[in-house]
């Protein structure tokens, strides 16, 4: 069965460098949201296995998604994927519950080493 | 200011590009002063050069004063990077910096110039890598002090008529700094961007 995975960035050029950084034999069902609000709406359809998170977003950021998430079932492996490369950006995300931190540009080596730790993907 | 003198997907990439840039040019600052630098969604817009100080106020804010510094980049891509202060933010950077003694004229501009440097050569940087291009910049300059936002720029001097415009948003999460980062695109050069563009985002 594919694995929903939801791909959140304002930007549908981040959205489409991130997609194509993943592993291509990963067998995946893709949900784009452009906001943290829409990104919200997703994961509660049940489209987010895996989330791959922009923090800086209008209408909603990625902060608020993982406060949202937390608040709920936290049913999803958050990716957060930004261009924010404080130390203490990539600090906060992780003490909220991201699994992971990636910096943008992303790295396919990167999130193909992440998704196999954390047993993802295969 | 909806002039399409960009496609959306151009304009998109512009926006992820500036993004990506101003995220290494926080970083940087970060380090600097060693406090968490808040960043903003990066605003594109195209300006004509009637406009600039309103559109500049609108930005920044109507009641601003600033101080501002300047650089130009040349090579396969020019234009000028433009880094606005906040007056009141200057002295609050001045004692994150360090500065213990009373802050004279020209501490605080070698301050603001350090800043700016650090600010728009990471985020230069960050841009011509990202489009494969090479970019050389002139030394940063003091363009205004202590000036209302509606007087920074002056229309008679510059060479351009329309220019495409984007800016970021640094921001202390702990105190009153602000800086907004610009460059400006002068029309001249904005084929050259978009042909740039064109090429990072068949390369995805």
């Amino acid at each position: 069965m594919s694995t929903p995975i939801l791909v959140v960035d304002d930007s549908a050029m981040a959205r489409k460098m991130l997609i194509k950084a993943l592993p291509s034999s990963w067998d995946v069902e893709i949900t784009q949201a452009a906001n943290g609000l829409e990104a919200v709406d997703a994961y509660r359809a049940g489209k987010a296995e895996v989330m791959f998170l922009d923090l800086q977003m209008p209408e909603m950021d990625g902060y608020e998604v993982l406060e949202k998430v937390r608040q709920e079932d936290f049913n999803t492996f958050i990716i957060v994927v930004s261009a924010d490369v404080q130390p203490l950006a990539q600090q906060r995300v992780k003490e909220m519950g991201a699994i992971a931190f990636v910096k943008k540009p992303v790295n396919p080596a990167e999130i193909e080493a992440i998704l196999k730790k954390f047993g993802v993907f295969l | 200011m909806t002039k399409k003198i960009l496609t959306s997907d151009q304009r998109d990439a512009l926006q992820e590009v500036t993004n990506i840039a101003m995220g290494q040019a926080g970083a940087s600052l970060a380090q600097v002063l060693g406090e968490f630098v808040q960043l903003s969604v990066p605003q594109i817009n195209v300006i004509e050069l009637e406009e600039i100080n309103q559109a500049l106020a609108m930005l920044v804010g109507a009641t601003t004063v600033v101080s501002a510094v300047r650089q130009a980049f040349t090579g396969a891509l020019r234009g000028e990077a433009v880094a606005i202060f906040d007056q009141e933010g200057c002295i609050e950077l001045a004692e994150l910096m360090g500065y213990e003694k009373e802050l004279t004229p020209k501490a605080e501009q070698e301050l603001m110039l350090d800043v700016a440097n650090v600010l728009i050569g990471a985020c230069i940087k960050g841009i011509t890598k990202l489009l494969q291009t090479d970019i050389t910049f002139s030394p940063p300059s003091v363009m205004a002090k202590n000036m209302p936002i509606g007087q920074l720029m002056h229309p008679s001097t510059m060479e351009w008529k329309l220019a495409l415009v984007t800016e970021v948003n640094f921001a202390l999460e702990k105190g009153r700094f602000t800086c907004h980062l610009t460059q400006f695109w002068p029309e001249s050069s904005i084929v050259s961007l978009a042909e740039a563009l064109d090429k990072f985002i068949e390369s995805f």
